[in-house]
Formats: C-alpha cells, structure tokens, sequence
C-alpha cells in the first residue's frame, strides 16, 4: 500500500477514513432517533452556545472527580488535535513539512498518556462504579491509535516513512483508530457524538444559563397518547440524550434509592431506554437494579418499557424520590427525573397501575385536596392558642403564608408554630388562606397523574387571584417549588420565597434579633427540593451561622446534600429496600457529631424523625430561631 | 355474563365533592375481575351523567345513563332499563354516601325484577356452568361462601378489594351513552324519617363500670380487667395447645362454628 501511495497520503486518509466510519455509524445510531416524537430546538442558538456548555458547565460537574477530569482533558484533548491535525496533512504543504508531523507526533503522545490514565481506570480491577462490557477494549483501542499513530508520526518527522516499520505503526493505527469509530454505534465512543449533539438539542437549555431549570414540563392532557409507554413516545432529543449516556456511574453513587437496595439504579435505567430503543444494542455490563433482576421483556422503539414482564419493573419506577440526585452528578446532562415522571405518567393516566398504597393518597387528593382527606378547615388546627389572620378577613397581606401539607402533621405544627411566632415578633402583615388553601399537587404530579395536579392548581391559582399580596412565604420547599416554578406554566405567577431567606431577610432588617446559642452543634440537610431544585443552600445557613451555633457540614451537602427518602411520592409508594433511606441519612449526620440536625422541610422533617435509635434531635431552623430570639431576650 | 353495576351520585364525605362512593368504585373492582368476556357497564338514573363520569376512569368503558329529573323516584326508570337489558349480576354499594342516594334502591330493584339479593359481597369468582361464588361478609372478618345461580342483586361491602387507580386517559375514552326511556313519573316515595346532620357520639363500652376513678375507668376500658386481661398467657406452648387455644378463641367470638355434637 505504502510502495502505491506514500505514507503522508495514506496517514490522513486514514484519519478521514475513520471520520466517514464515524459517520456512518453515527447515522445508522441517528436513524433510530427519529422514531421519537417531534421537539422544538433552537439549533443555532445551540450550537453557538455549545463551547461554553462544553467548557463551563459539563466540566463543572466533571471536575467533581479531579482524576476523571484530567483523564478525560488529556485523552479527548489529544485525540481531537492529533485527528484534526493529521486530516489537515491531506494538503500536500503540511505533508512535506517534516516539524509539522512533529507536533503530530506530540498530541499522539499526549493521546497515548491519557489511554494510559484511561486504562489505570478499568485494570487490573475496574473502578466499582464503571460499566464493563465494550467500555474494558476502549483503552487498548485508545493506546493502539495514540502509540500507531505517534509512531508513524514520528518517521514521518524523520522522513523515515518508507519502511516496513512504518507500515506496522500505521497498521497498528488503524487497527486502533478504525475501532474507535466503529465504537461510535454501541460502544463507548457514543458518548462524544451523541453527547455533542445533546449539549446543542438539549431539552432544557434553560439549565445552562445558571439558573436551576427543574420545573416538570406541563403534560397536554387532551394529546393522544398521555406518558411515555415505549421508545417512540419519547421525543427525539430525550432519545438522543440517553445515548450520550456514558456510563460513568455517578448517578448510581448519588442515587439514595440505589444505596438503600431498592430496586432502582438511575445507570441501568438509561442503559434501558437505550437498549430499549434497539435489539441489537450490546448486553449491559455494570451494576444491576439491586434485588439483581435480569433484563428481560421486548426491545424495540414499539416494545412496552414498564411491566413486571418488560425491561423495566414498575417498582423501579416508582423507587425514585425524583430527587435530582442522578441529574446534579451526570456529566452528561441527562434529565433522569424526567424520563422517570413521563413513564410514570404513562402508567398513571392510561393504565391507572399507581402502586398500590399510592392509590388512596391520590383519590384523596382528587376528591378533597388533601392526600390524607382531612378537612381542609383543620389546616390552621397546629395553630390553637397562636393568633392566625385569615386572608379572606383583609382581602390582602403583604405577605401570604402557605402552610401545606405538613399543617397537619403534630410534629411539624411545632415548626409552624415557632415560625408564626417568629412572624408575629418581628412584626410581620401576614396572613393565610385556611381553609380555602388547596394541596398544590406536588404528590400528584410525582406520581404522573398531571390531570389532578393541574386540577389543583387551577383551583388554587383561582383562589389566589381573589387576593391582594406581595409574596407567597412557604415553609415546604416542595410547595414552594410548585408556587414558584411550576404553576407559572398554567398562568399563576408569584414571588415565593422559603421561610429561611424570609427569616434571614427579617434578621438583616434587624427586625429580629436573635441571640446567640454557641453551645448548640448543629448540621443543616440541605432538602432536594430547595437546595437542588432552587439552588438555595446559603440562606438557612446564614440564619444558623446568625444564631451562632457550631455548624458543622455533612460530607454531602448543598446541592451535592442526600435525599431524606420523602420526595416524589416515594413514601406512599413504599417499594421495599434493604435499608432505608432516612437511616443512611442519619448515619450520615452522626458522622458529624452534631447534637442537632436543622432541617427546613415538612417532609425531611418526618422522614428524619421517624429514624429509630437516633442520638441527633431533629429541629427546624424556624424553631432553633425562635429559641435564640427568646434567648436574646 | 352481562354485568350492570349501579352508580350513584355521591358526595365526599369530608369535602363535599361530588365523587363516585368508594363502595360502588369497589363494586367495579369485583366486576372487573369475574371474567374478562364479561360484558359490564355501569348504569345511572339521575338528572346529570357527569355525577358519575368519574366510574369511567376506574375500570368502566361505558356508562348508561337513563335521565330522571331531580326529585323522582328513579327506580321505575332503572327496573325498566334492567329488564331490558337482562344482566346476570346486577351489582351496587351497599350504603347511601351523602349524595340523594337512598341505600335502599338494591332492594327495591330486587323485589320489582324479581331477584335474590345478596348483601355485603367482597369477592366474587365464576364457579362452573355459570353460578358465582360469592363471599360474604358477616362482620368481624367472619364470611359466609354462597353459590348463587342466575340472575341476582349484589351489594359490596367495603371490605371488598380497594377500588381500582383512577386513569385519566381511561375516562377520557370511555363513553356515557344516553338511554331513552318511556318517562314514568313517579314522585320519589316519601320516607317517614327525620333526617339531621351526623354527629359523633361516645361510644358505650360494655360492661364498663358507670362509676369508678379515671384511673378505674381507664383499666376497664384498656381491657387490663376485663375479658382481655383475664386471658391465658401462654409461653413458648406445645402447636398442639396452641392451635386448640386460638380454635376455642375464634369459636368464642363466632368466626368458626362450634363443633358438631357427636353422632351417637
């Protein structure tokens, strides 16, 4: 071949060989895409702003894993510039020009240092978290390319290309090289061409501007088909999103379903939908849905997803708390939550198949507005003995309290309480909507039955236009996120603000003055639906570090905090585990030392609590401010 | 087997919705699961369809719904559509749920067509050549397997399977067919009861001294002094005595019958 065409023809040629390898691959993947639903892409936009996903926010969670990020800066680095550069040697110039092939020769070797790191990765034993299967040849594929082609590189430079040896290095080139682009189809090297692509049709672009984007997109509930029962319901921009799935295992280690040995993995549930999407996908090779169920069922962008006979068991999909766990730590950018409530959806409004002890909190919910189907008039029945001023007496406030779900709960009216009391103190114009305030739906929309939570929060948009107010003040982060995120997409807009930036507020104002309780060791648990789905970690923080407690932080906290276990329906659901979600919590808490866990949350609040053999109290912050005002007395 | 599942309009009984009572939800549950090939609708006498649209997303593909104006009796228009539909199980809640609804009109249906009626159902299987098993409840867990043969008025008692999981997308498909019926306008019978608000009253504890310290009252009622408390504690027993122990219990309360005197 070398005796035919000289070696700096044949070099490149090979390089763009493996382009249009990689093309046609990546077509035949593609072809399988359009059997999604239509979706609408703003593709100039996006493809103007992909360097910056690129760079700044896909390595801002990939950077969390400082080993990762290094290995993948050196090896996808390298193997982008060595590749360009060799195809830019087709032009007979830079051929001739023997420093050129030089510099080749480097960014291959700078290639073949990070398929060393890539390797050290997967042997001699892989990494717990990382899939086998196809991803264990990568490096060997990666080290042929990098060490082929700097070899050929490097008699090229020499001006030595003629030879037999030169023949085997390039050989060992396109071996390497050629593999890799045949990769593109099923095996590891997906991720880049598919995870390109998913950067500039992301689902939600709104995620890269820098603030979170997590409100559940509005279900058209007169569309033919409700949900996502097979591939080809979902649209073709989440199909191409679950391809660019690495399978990295970052979403399992974050996953609290997964560590609790409940039967979901967030991985596995991706590998799904993209096995699902076509027979001929490889077998999965990483960790299983814990309990170990084989994959089973049809495949097929026609075949059913979810059933106890179809690859993915109904209590896998109602294992997760949706908190946002999997989706804060994928570097991929993948929307776990939302594949999970769109097949959910499906299973809810079309088949009515809610898990069982789902069923009565959801009725409820429907028929009377409250999942326990309590009366809403005994809402305001924590607040016995506390002053509690009714909306409808005034007809306007500037500040409306609502109280949600955990109003009914004995222990958490104790955390209303003392906020009450603290809103009395520093003189707020507060009021509440007793009982003409509606659950805002939050269980239902978890569990997919959008019908009902877009009945409640019509009636509830409807009660609040009745009224004249500033801002929503809430203390649960779940009602606070449907208030503030997701009743805007049916035509209610408020300013919602949690009780600990609003108790904050009223301590910078000087309107309270709380005193200091430095004996106190506190650590705050961050809940989901506040720090992840609103990014606000620092205010309650702010309120503890103003009372002066000893904070100390959980080794996850912030965004990166773990769920308490009682977020997307999760506890009605009750799929069994191995443990419990709210015990590795409090395990994790008492790694601390802290005599007191601050929470902010009616649900994390009861999940905590409910922890047997606890050596932590559970406190709200609300209440830890009430006792340093009464201190500072 | 055809079957007809009567609706009523209900109402909550904490928020005062209109919804369709749980035990009549129930009833399509057991409806649902006697026999795939079963042809089942759900009928409804009643000014308005929408009152029970709701049964659409539980289980229920169609609805009949006969209209009578409100303040009628409906249940000449009800026994006409039966008999001319001819169902081989009529099924229906057991009780009235806030709603305009009587509890007495599984009854009346039975006694106009001529049926058996069967209360208190919670299960119901095909036996062969066409009878159905049922289960009946008698309280306390106690139930009674009857065979029925032919046509025959049920009632479901709450005790049955809890309802089916409402699907929006099920009630949006189903169909509420209007049927016409030859009008008989009968002025809803008259009952001769004096109807007032629900309120709970103390319950009266048998055999609980009327007088006595709280502290006495208290023991009586937590049973630490009565029958409970005199029961035989019996540590880690032979199955032998165990079993007759639990077996004279259960006799004892009247979940199994005693045993059949000796033949001699």
């Amino acid at each position: 071949m070398t005796s035919l065409m000289p070696l700096t023809t044949v070099f490149p040629g090979l390089v763009w060989l493996m382009a249009a390898l990689a093309l046609v691959q990546g077509l035949r993947r593609a072809a399988l895409w359009r059997v999604g639903a239509a979706a609408p892409v703003a593709w100039l936009d996006g493809l103007a702003k992909l360097p910056r996903r690129y760079l700044v926010d896909v390595h801002h969670v990939v950077a969390r894993d400082p080993y990762a990020s290094r290995m993948h800066a050196v090896v996808a680095g390298g193997l982008l510039a060595a590749s360009i550069l060799t195809a830019l040697a087709i032009l007979p110039p830079l051929a001739g020009f023997r420093p050129y092939w030089f510099l080749v020769a480097l960014a291959f070797g700078v290639t073949a240092v990070g398929s060393l790191l890539v390797g050290a990765r997967r042997y001699p034993s892989k990494q717990k978290r990382l899939s086998a299967g196809h991803f264990q040849i990568l490096p060997f594929l990666l080290l042929a390319y990098a060490v082929g082609g700097t070899l050929t590189a490097l008699l090229l430079a020499f001006g030595a290309g003629s030879g037999v040896f030169g023949s085997v290095a390039l050989a060992l080139a396109a071996a390497g090289g050629l593999g890799l682009a045949f990769e593109v189809r099923h095996g590891p090297m997906r991720h880049a061409a598919a995870g390109a692509l998913h950067l500039v049709a992301h689902p939600r672009p709104g995620r890269f501007g820098g603030r979170p984007d997590t409100a559940l997109q509005p279900l058209d509930l007169d569309a033919p088909r409700l949900g996502s029962e097979m591939p080809a319901d979902f649209t073709w921009n989440r199909l191409l999103s679950y391809d660019a799935c690495v399978s990295c295992g970052r979403c399992e280690t974050a996953c609290p379903a997964f560590a609790a040995g409940q039967p979901l993995n967030p991985k596995k549930l991706i590998q799904d939908l993209v096995a699902g999407l076509s027979p001929a996908e490889p077998a999965y090779a990483g960790n299983p849905y814990p309990g170990g169920r084989a994959a089973e069922g049809e495949r097929g962008a026609l075949a059913r997803l979810i059933g106890p006979d179809a690859r993915i068991h109904p209590d896998t999909l109602w294992s997760c708390t949706t908190c946002r766990a999997c989706v804060e730590e994928c570097p991929m950018m993948i929307e776990h939550v939302d594949a999970v409530v769109s097949l959910r959806r499906h299973e809810t409004l079309e088949r009515g198949a809610l898990p069982e002890k789902a069923v009565g909190p959801v009725t409820e919910l429907r028929q009377s507005g409250d999942p326990g189907g309590r009366p809403l008039a005994a809402r305001t029945d924590f607040a016995a003995g506390v002053e509690l001023p009714r909306i409808a007496d005034g007809g306007q406030a500037e500040i409306l309290l609502w109280l949600g779900e955990g109003a009914y709960d004995l222990r958490y009216g104790r955390s209303l309480r003392a906020l009450v009391r603290l809103l009395r103190e520093a003189h707020v114009d507060f009021a509440v909507l007793g009982p003409e305030e509606r659950d805002t739906g939050d269980l239902a929309r978890r569990l997919g039955d959008e019908a009902t939570f877009q009945g409640l929060a019509r009636e509830n948009i409807a009660t609040l236009a009745q009224y004249r107010f500033d801002r929503i003040v809430t203390a649960d982060p779940h009602a606070l996120h449907a208030l503030r995120n997701e009743y805007p997409a049916l035509g209610g807009c408020y300013t919602v603000v949690h009780h600990t930036a609003f108790l904050l507020e009223l301590i910078r104002a000087g309107r309270l003055n709380p005193g200091r309780l430095p004996d106190l060791s506190v650590t705050y648990h961050d809940p989901c639906y506040l720090a992840r789905y609103n990014g606000e970690t620092e205010a309650p923080r702010a309120v503890l570090d103003a009372i002066g407690v000893a904070r100390r932080e959980m080794s996850r906290s912030g965004r990166r905090a773990m769920c308490c276990g009682g977020g997307g329906g999760a506890p009605v659901s009750d799929v069994p585990g191995e443990r419990r979600i709210p015990d590795l919590r409090m395990a994790q808490a008492a790694e601390t030392g802290a005599g007191i866990v601050a929470v902010a949350c009616p649900s994390c609040t009861a999940m905590l609590e409910g922890v047997t053999d606890r050596k932590a109290e559970i406190r709200d912050v609300a209440e830890l401010l009430l006792q340093a005002v009464e201190a500072g007395r | 087997m055809r079957i007809a599942v009567l609706l009523s309009a209900g109402l909550h009984p904490v928020s005062g919705a209109p919804v369709l009572p749980r035990v009549e939800a129930q009833a399509i549950r057991l409806a649902a699961g006697l026999a795939a090939s079963s042809e089942i609708f759900g009928l409804h006498a009643g000014p308005e369809a929408a009152a029970v649209a709701e049964a659409l997303g539980q289980g229920l593909d169609r609805i009949e719904h006969v209209a009578v104006a409100a303040g009628e009796d409906p249940v000449p228009a009800l026994v006409a559509r039966l008999a001319e539909r001819a169902p081989d199980l009529i099924l229906a809640g057991r009780r009235s749920q806030g709603g305009d609804e009587s509890g007495l009109v599984p009854y009346a249906l039975a006694r106009a067509l001529a049926m058996p009626l069967m209360p208190d159902v919670v299960a119901a299987a095909a036996a062969e050549d066409g009878a159905l098993r049922l289960d009946q409840s008698l309280g306390r867990g106690a139930l009674r397997r009857v065979l029925v043969r032919g046509p025959v008025v049920v009632t479901c008692h709450p005790d049955a399977p809890a309802p089916l999981a409402y699907a929006y997308g099920r009630a949006r498909r189903g169909r509420v067919e209007t049927v016409a019926i030859a009008p008989v306008a009968t002025p809803a019978p008259a009952l001769a009861a004096e109807e007032r608000p629900y309120r709970r009253r103390p319950r009266i504890v048998k055999g609980a001294p009327a007088g006595g310290s709280a502290a006495e009252r208290l023991k009586a009622a937590t049973g630490e002094s009565g029958p409970a408390g005199s029961g035989r504690l019996l540590i880690q027993p032979d199955p032998e005595d165990a079993a007759r122990e639990i077996l004279t219990y259960l006799r004892q309360i009247g979940v199994v019958a005693a045993p059949a005197e000796p033949k001699t």
